[in-house]
């Protein structure tokens, strides 16, 4: 490693020593290496030697005099260390500058950090599975739905799978986990979270169990054996990381499973909450059943073929598509279907976040260096005589340069070390990226990569804002620097030129940031506002599943439901309780197309929400009645069936009529068939919930009754006065009185919920809230240290003007004025950029407009007032030395 | 031709006196540089920096490799110290000699060690 790296260094030495020296060169390094040479040390001194060596061949310096004064004539390490010592000691002697210089780069570097651990962990590292390149997620699209990245029905997937070459193999699985119970040794109810997959889901990610066997294909299809792979997190909690465990059975009260195997540590697809692993069973009799076809619930992942490209695979499924369509009219007349490659479709959502900060950070990092840059060049209108006296003495240019270049890189170096501290810290933060709703496919961490990235920002920065200021400082030869009294009358015009460029860069780079969080903000007040149209506040809600084992049949169930709410209700801090089949802004549960009785056969309303529910529920969230009557007693089991709509399924699709005692059926095609259909009479309108985000419109929704619709799977919905949390352990005993093998697996007060849909762009707002923050204070400290300069610089000046009798507030006036202009062109700039970039924010924002003049007005006019306090109080202070004092000053 | 007037760096030093006694191919002087002073040996860049310097400044010249060392690897290049190098190094000598003469003198440094 070393080595190559020695040889490629050697390869852009001057030909003459190439032909002369390299391969001895090489050969005394490597016997040096042999002999002992193997530490970290002796291989950064031998390519920083190298380095050295290849840097001065081709400056044409080894050829010269054998000592001069430049180097002083010694060797790499020891110039290096030399420049070392004078930029450590230059920098002690300027503490305030190096303690603000690395406050402000580790900001920048460990913002990069922390933002690019988590680009890392989505968007770049391979999925941890063999080959993931070949992986491609499958989905399906209908443009009459809506649909883009929809999940996909088995019976489609299962002839994709067969008609498509370029796939090898098509695994499917569900995000959807389902629990099953297990009592264990202690008596104690236990729970486990299953992901439901087919044979070869395994096979086709390439990852082998870690003990026993994964499935076999033939398990999709084998509805009687039942089989589990337990995770390597269940098998170690649950049975002591006991390798007898494979082949035993497991008793779930409904059914038996055998251990067939455990699935390596760290394996926590598709999601990180799946404690095991069973194969879907499914009767061979449903690959020819509609419903096979028209339920889309699963998630395929394909293997392509050795040598395919996801194009070619694309293109022959198109094929094959085209052919169901025609094929299956009913169900797949408008279904399309699609492919991208797996890691992107599992970070499709966060992708557009992580830009954003990404460029964000980026941002954040330019304008750590303008300021760094800015200080350091302040402090070289102060350094103008140490400068020109090194000149005087002979140095080159070069070797200034240098001397200044080693203390940028050792504040880089400090800075990108802190930064690198404080972005673990963020990453610690960031863990909790789940928020953005990620499958379990990754992890953030620091790794290798980030490393890498670290020390390139590092270095990019130390570059950045070193050889500007490096430059520009040191092409002042002229003796005026000398003869000018140290201080220089006013910092020489080509240096303040640029400093004035700096400040109005940095004064632009902030705004844009500000401008960026400033939205954010905005739209976060806007989207808090929106009212869900449930109860936030004292609500809370438990779910569970009713085992088939001690509650076989409907009635017994629906029992259940019937005695629990009543004892809930009869405790004194319970106000009301009902049951739900899905919570609002917690997912949804299934969609379809309906129509009402009597519709022409080309009416049909498409992509209705379903929710099963009790009047219990409305009462509880206190979601109110618009028209019609609730669910009553007496609409039983085997009663009529009836449903509740929202209102805007009543707008959308009963717009001037009543829907109020009307038929619907969720089928397209029931208006003709009307006696294939279950028809359900609507008996009531309640107001609208949000369903998926409080920034996206209700959708229609129909509500079933939980008596007719049952399920064993309902949220227990209760209403309390007081803190939803204190009534948990009421609800915890009422269940455990009623039945104690009954394992609660959720438990979630309405207001989490409701805070939960709104976190993705909490989290933004958060993150570019901080950095609109760490950019203000930037851009504040950048104004104020230039002002400060100026104002130093001209003491003499305002020592005369006042002398002369000019008033203090007008001097004061006359310096703030000239910052402000600058900051004002500043802010122009930054204006133009911020709406030029803030369209990339459009897509998290609500209720307004990423141009939104209010927004962009209050952002101007705070930076501005920043940037005017920041200005005013160094002037303000150079203004009240005595004019005598400030005279003598020189 | 070098100016004689600046001391060599204590690199070249090292070198010329690795050289004095016996012609030494580059991995011979490090380890040469290595066993006398208890300080860390240069890095093979500084070395081989050294090295095409000190052969421009005609400090030391090309050297056969010595009898009996022909099966040896070829790739190795031998060096031999000049004249001039002798000279400089020799003049060098005599200058730290006075040095640590002085230091004696003013108690730096006990008599006989």
């Amino acid at each position: 490693m070393i080595r190559r790296v020695l040889a490629a260094l050697l390869r852009l030495a001057p030909r003459s020593f190439r032909s002369r020296h390299a391969e001895e060169f090489l050969a005394v390094h490597d016997a040096r290496r042999r002999t002992g040479g193997g530490g970290v040390g002796f291989a950064v001194r031998e390519i920083v030697g190298t380095v050295w060596m290849v840097a001065r061949l081709r400056l044409g310096r080894a050829d010269t005099t054998t000592t001069t004064t430049t180097t002083g004539g010694a060797g790499p390490m020891e110039t290096l260390g030399q420049d070392l010592r004078f930029a450590v000691r230059s920098l002690l002697r300027n503490p305030g500058f190096a303690f603000t210089a690395v406050v402000v780069l580790a900001l920048g570097i460990g913002a990069n950090t922390a933002i690019f651990s988590a680009a890392n962990a989505f968007l770049f590292r391979p999925l941890p599975f063999a080959e993931s390149d070949r992986l491609v997620s499958l989905y399906e699209t209908n443009p009459e739905f809506g649909w883009q990245h929809a999940n996909a029905a088995p019976a489609n997937v299962l002839d994709w799978a067969e008609q498509v070459d370029a796939f090898e193999s098509v695994a499917m699985y569900s995000s959807f986990l389902n629990e099953a119970t297990w009592i264990g040794a202690d008596g104690e109810p236990r729970l486990f979270r299953v992901s439901s997959v087919t044979g070869n889901f395994f096979d086709v990610l390439g990852v082998p169990a870690a003990l026993g066997r994964s499935f076999r294909d033939d398990e999709t299809w084998s509805p009687d054996d039942r089989v589990v792979v337990l995770s390597h997190g269940l098998w170690t909690r649950e049975f002591g990381a006991d390798p007898g465990v494979v082949g035993r059975t497991i008793d779930f009260g409904t059914t038996r499973s055998e251990v067939v195997g455990v699935m390596p540590e760290g394996f926590t697809f598709p999601t990180e909450e799946t404690d095991l692993w069973t194969p879907w069973g499914w009767d061979r009799a449903n690959r020819d059943a509609v419903w096979f076809r028209r339920a889309h619930w699963v998630l395929p992942v394909a293997r392509l073929s050795a040598g395919a490209t996801p194009a070619e695979a694309d293109a022959q499924l198109q094929v094959v598509v085209e052919r169901l369509s025609r094929e299956y009219p009913g169900t797949n007349r408008v279904m399309g279907a699609g492919l991208m490659p797996m890691r992107r479709f599992l970070t499709r959502d966060v992708r557009a976040p992580l830009g954003v900060l990404l460029g964000a950070v980026a941002v954040l990092l330019l304008l750590a260096c303008v300021n760094v840059a800015n200080l350091v060049l302040v402090r070289g209108a102060d350094r103008g005589r140490e400068v020109a006296l090194r000149y005087a003495l002979g140095s080159g240019r070069w070797r200034v340069v240098r001397l200044m270049l080693t203390e940028s890189f050792v504040l880089a170096g400090i800075g990108g070390a802190l930064g690198l501290g404080l972005g673990w810290a963020g990453v610690l933060l960031i863990a909790r990226l789940d928020r953005l709703g990620i499958d379990g496919a990754t992890g953030v961490a620091l790794d290798g990569r980030v490393v890498v990235f670290v020390l390139a920002a590092t270095l990019l920065s130390g570059v950045l804002f070193g050889l500007l200021p490096a430059l520009g400082t040191s092409g002042r030869r002229s003796h005026e620097a000398l003869k000018a009294g140290g201080r220089g009358a006013s910092g020489g015009g080509a240096r303040s030129g640029l400093v004035r460029l700096m400040v109005g860069a940095e004064v632009a780079l902030a705004l844009l940031l500000v401008v960026g969080a400033g939205l954010m903000v905005r739209s976060f007040w806007l989207l808090r506002d929106v009212d869900p149209g449930f109860a936030t506040q004292g609500t809370l809600a438990v779910t569970f599943q009713v085992p088939s084992s001690r509650y076989e049949e409907r009635n017994d169930v629906l029992a259940f439901y019937d005695r629990l709410l009543e004892a809930l209700e009869a405790r004194p801090d319970i106000e009301a309780a009902g049951t739900v089949g899905q919570l609002p802004l917690n997912g949804t549960s299934w969609s379809s197309s309906f129509q009402a009785e009597g519709w022409p056969p080309d009416r049909v309303g498409f992509e209705i929400l379903h929710r099963r529910a009790d009047a219990g529920y409305f009462e509880a969230l206190e979601i109110p009645l618009i028209r019609g009557r609730m669910f009553g007693p007496l609409d039983g089991p085997e009663a009529p069936l009836v449903v509740l709509i929202n209102e805007t399924f009543a707008a959308e699709h009963f717009p001037g009529e009543d829907p109020v005692g009307q038929r619907i059926a969720y089928d397209r095609t029931a208006a003709q068939n009307p006696d294939d259909s279950n028809w359900y009479e609507v008996v009531g309108i309640v107001a609208d919930q949000h369903q998926v985000a409080p920034g996206r419109p209700p959708r229609p929704e129909v509500f079933e009754n939980r008596n007719q619709d049952w399920g064993r799977r309902n949220w227990i919905v209760v209403r309390t006065g007081g803190d939803p949390l204190e009534v948990v352990p009421t609800v915890r005993a009422v269940l455990a009185e009623l039945d104690p093998l009954i394992p609660v697996s959720d438990v979630r007060p309405l207001r989490q919920v409701w805070r939960g849909s709104m976190a993705r762009e909490e989290f933004i707002l958060t993150l570019l809230g901080v950095f609109g923050v760490v950019a203000l204070l930037l851009a504040a400290v950048g104004v104020y240290g230039v002002t400060a300069q100026a104002a130093r610089a001209r003491t003499h000046e305002i020592g005369i003007r006042m002398a002369l009798g000019a008033a203090a507030p007008s001097v004061v006036a006359l310096m703030v004025r000239q910052a402000l202009y600058v900051v004002g062109l500043g802010l122009l700039v930054g204006l133009g950029a911020s709406v030029a970039a803030s369209r990339v924010l459009s897509g998290f924002l609500f209720g307004i407009e990423p141009t939104d003049p209010g927004t962009l007005m209050a952002v101007v006019a705070l930076l501005g007032g920043v940037a005017a306090v920041a200005c005013y109080v160094p002037a303000r202070r150079a203004t009240a030395v005595d004019p005598v004092r400030s005279l003598r000053a020189e | 031709m070098p100016d004689r007037t600046t001391p060599p760096t204590p690199l070249t030093y090292q070198i010329l006196l690795a050289l004095a006694d016996a012609d030494r191919h580059g991995y011979g002087i490090i380890k040469e540089i290595e066993e006398r002073a208890a300080a860390a040996a240069p890095s093979t860049g500084a070395l081989y920096l050294a090295l095409q310097r000190m052969e421009g400044n005609g400090l030391i010249a090309d050297a056969p490799a010595p009898a009996g060392e022909e099966s040896d690897d070829s790739r190795r290049r031998y060096y031999r110290i000049t004249p001039h190098g002798r000279s400089v190094a020799e003049e060098e000598s005599r200058r730290l000699s006075d040095l640590v003469e002085a230091a004696r003198s003013k108690s730096l440094l006990a008599p006989g060690r």
